[in-house]
């Protein structure tokens, strides 16, 4: 596992090296940091989405939850509502959808890829109606702060998602819930036959998802300064590509989200690269597609030789 | 003996993975018309050996003749050309189709391209099941055929996919532990059909565990030890005792090595427990230091027992009484609580996590004893799970990843689960399933152990012998029902077997 996890640290820094050679503006401190800011939304959605993975499931819903939780925020705030209570508020609205999810996987049986699914088009059609399809605009200065601000030399957003991921890596690593997440992704009746209470966790996964993607929508409508009820389009593939690229398995069992840190960060460092080469945005989509299948296939290619 | 040239030759064969020499040189003689038995412990080398034969592994060293021609087989495609046919034990057919459309699954004969020609398709099933003296419907669908007739249709598959090719030289045929999940009756008629395919010079490699199999079908045999030939023999010149020997390198005095303690207070008494089709009026109690055979055919039940006792499924009718108190198990973790430890019949599915390590395994069950508010450490697990992977010699570190273990290894580590924590009621369902002969003793020296200790444990095994050999008394199951109750010292195997099959219906 930390083998793999090297190949794709080693693939990052191969991409960087390139990117060096073939333009001057790549390694500027500004670009770097500008990469690592832009990565980090994805980053966060992704790091929740390891956990599903993970467990063996899949989070389609997680775009709109970015989207519903964001018009929550902007809506409170708007309102006249302190962040102290839009904040928590919105963390609620994610995590809300995100139990929803979770107990229509462990409760109700579904496919996770039906459940979320559904929650993928519920969860974006009341951020429509709620906002009338408007985006919600002009916050404070001090809620922005999230987006703009910076401790030292590290942007806010970058932060928040370093603290999100040392959250998330020391839940997986180092307590019981981690265990299980693994122990539920690899055999979920051995599991069950070992007592471990598998529907609490797998809603709790899809819980911890649901509440990712409400810290992406927080920074994300601080940066726009501005909730989008289109906001995260997409973003579900983009976090899963993520967590693939990452080294973490589809079949569940295995995984960490230091690998999918990396596996965002080569999507951030890809997109930026290729704007600073001119490529156009249709190509890019074309690149991007051939790196996450190559990457994928590297990976699996791999561990076949290794057993 | 047959002297004509030997249908396969595999000469100094060699495989290593990283970090090991699987095979480090070894010879198999194949002969049309003959069984030949391959025996070894698990981890010898065996079915790395047949994995090369079918192209699933590439060999590092060594040649391979196959009716007197050098051949390379670089892929099953290659192997399935020579002729090679190995019956899985995960069937590789489809359950939505029927006997005929599986056997001549890719074959079948067509009216135009496209469409199948299902009159012409059911005659040539029928013939050719009918020529192997198989007494199958050809149109039954797979999904409601017992696991041994699925067997059977597998091997008329390989067979007429033999025939087609009509080379007239003898097809190889591998069959790896191919009686382990069928009963005694399916492997007669398992061993009947054997008899007539190498009557009709087929040449069989036949793998197993069971030495009393190795008798009954073999004419030689191949003993391999850690990946190197240890003596090919023909099995008249062979003693059991030898080939025990010669396996594990070791004298193995005892087959059944059980020790009997006088039986303790009760530990579970269990009072007229149903479970709707499955389980009817089940009553008997287990007391400390006893073990408690459980027989009985496939479906007989048994196993539906194991699932209600450690809470999988849920009981709908009857108490469960544990130290006096009576007990309801609404989930596992209900039965984990009172002491209740499941050794389930499927050990991948059921009782580990393959990807896991051995330490995370073993500490599975015990997530909120070993943490301090959900804080875990690997190294709290590894301590913790240290002792007992050493106590029962598993042979592996408790950081390896459970699925590089063999069967045997494998197994003690479902058993370590519940050996490292309280567990005091042990339900064993097939314990020594496709495990070699020395892990079995193993296991039985555990039985022994536990049950010196105070434990109870109750064992469901197909293994009528052992079964016999381990057991203080035996409830022998049928339709969901115990038929029948024997103390050990009045159960013989026909008493046993008569009582599964319906034949005598002694209650206690």
């Amino acid at each position: 596992m930390r083998a793999r996890r090297f190949g794709t640290l080693i693939g990052l820094l191969l991409l960087c090296a390139a990117l060096w050679i073939l333009t001057p503006h790549f390694l500027t401190v500004s670009n770097l940091l500008n990469i690592v800011q832009q990565t980090s939304i994805n980053a966060i959605v992704a790091a929740g989405m390891t956990f599903v993975i993970i467990s063996a499931g899949i989070d389609l819903s997680v775009g709109s939850i970015v989207a519903w939780s964001g018009v929550v925020l902007g809506a409170m705030l708007q309102a006249g509502q302190p962040a102290a209570i839009a904040v928590p508020a919105a963390l609620l609205a994610g995590v809300g959808c995100g139990l929803i999810n979770g107990l229509l996987v462990s409760i109700g049986r579904l496919p996770p890829f039906i459940a979320t699914l559904g929650m993928m088009s519920v969860a974006r059609g009341a951020a429509l109606v709620f906002t009338e399809g408007r985006p919600v605009s002009g916050f404070s200065e001090g809620f922005r702060w999230i987006a703009t601000g910076s401790l030292g030399f590290v942007p806010a957003p970058v932060l928040v998602m370093l603290i999100v991921y040392a959250i998330a890596h020391f839940a997986l690593t180092r307590t019981t819930f981690g265990r299980y997440v693994y122990a539920i992704g690899g055999n979920e009746e051995a599991t069950r036959l070992s007592g471990v209470a598998v529907r609490f966790h797998k809603t709790a996964v899809y819980a911890v998802s649901g509440l990712m993607s409400a810290v992406a929508a927080i920074v994300l409508t601080a940066r726009l300064n501005s909730a989008q009820p289109i906001a995260g389009m997409m973003s579900e593939l983009d976090a899963i590509a993520a967590t693939v690229i990452g080294g973490t398995s589809l079949l569940g069992g295995e995984g960490s989200v230091g690998g999918t840190l990396i596996g965002a960060l080569i999507m951030g460092v890809l997109r930026n690269g290729l704007n600073l080469l001119g490529v156009s945005s249709f190509l890019q989509q074309i690149v991007i597609g051939v790196v996450i299948v190559v990457a994928v296939l590297v990976d699996t290619t791999l561990k076949r030789h290794r057993t | 003996m047959n002297t004509a040239r030997p249908v396969l030759e595999m000469r100094g064969i060699r495989k290593s993975f990283p970090g090991v020499v699987a095979l480090a040189g070894v010879d198999l003689t194949l002969h049309a018309g003959e069984v030949h038995m391959l025996l070894g412990e698990n981890g010898a080398g065996k079915s790395t050996l047949m994995k090369i034969l079918s192209g699933a592994y590439r060999k590092d060293r060594g040649e391979i003749r196959i009716h007197s021609r050098v051949v390379d087989i670089t892929s099953p495609r290659d192997a399935l050309d020579l002729g090679i046919r190995v019956i899985y034990q995960e069937l590789n057919l489809v359950p939505q189709l029927s006997v005929a459309e599986n056997i001549f699954l890719g074959a079948a004969p067509i009216l135009m391209p496209g469409v199948v020609d299902r009159r012409r398709l059911s005659t040539m099933a029928k013939t050719l099941l009918a020529d192997l003296g198989m007494n199958l419907d050809a149109g039954a669908q797979l999904a409601e055929l017992s696991l041994a007739q699925r067997q059977m249709v597998e091997i008329a598959r390989a067979l007429r996919d033999f025939e087609s090719r009509n080379t007239g030289e003898a097809p190889i045929l591998v069959m790896d532990e191919p009686t382990s999940a069928l009963t005694a009756r399916e492997v007669d008629q398992l061993f009947v059909l054997i008899e007539r395919l190498v009557a009709n010079g087929v040449a069989l490699v036949y793998i197993t565990h069971r030495l009393d199999e190795v008798y009954r079908i073999g004419k030689r045999v191949t003993v391999l030890r850690d990946g190197a030939n240890v003596a090919t023999k023909l099995l008249a010149e062979v003693t059991v005792d030898e080939l025990v020997r010669l396996m594990a390198n070791r004298d193995l005095s005892e087959q059944y090595p059980r020790r009997r303690t006088v039986p303790g207070a009760d530990l579970l008494t269990v009072e007229g427990v149903g479970r709707h089709d499955v389980l009817h009026d089940i009553s008997f109690t287990l007391r400390a230091g006893e073990v408690v055979g459980v027989a009985g055919l496939l479906g007989a039940g048994r196993s539906e027992l194991a699932r209600v006792l450690a809470g999988a499924d849920r009981a709908d009718t009857g108490r469960i009484i544990c130290k006096g108190q009576p007990v309801v198990l609404r989930s596992p973790a209900d039965a984990i609580d009172i002491g209740i430890g499941l050794l389930p019949e499927d050990r991948k599915a059921e009782g580990l996590v393959a990807g896991l390590t051995v330490a995370r395994n073993v500490a599975l069950p015990h997530g909120r004893r070993l943490s301090t508010g959900g804080y875990l450490r690997d190294q709290v697990e590894e301590r913790f799970a240290a002792p007992v992977v050493g106590d029962l010699r598993v042979k592996a570190t408790p950081t390896q990843e459970v699925r590089v273990l063999s069967g045997g290894n494998q197994q003690k580590v479902v058993l370590a689960k519940w050996l490292a924590g309280a567990a005091r009621i042990f339900i064993f369902d097939e314990p020594t399933r496709g495990v070699d002969v020395g892990a079995k003793v193993e296991i039985y020296q555990l039985i022994n152990r536990l049950t010196e200790e105070g434990a109870a444990v109750l064992m469901i095994s197909s293994d009528l012998p052992e079964l016999l050999g381990m057991s203080d008394r035996i409830l022998v199951m049928r339709g969901g029902r115990i038929q029948a109750a024997f103390d050990a010292d009045q159960a013989t195997q026909q008493r046993v077997l008569s009582a599964a099959f319906g034949l005598s219906g002694v209650t206690h």
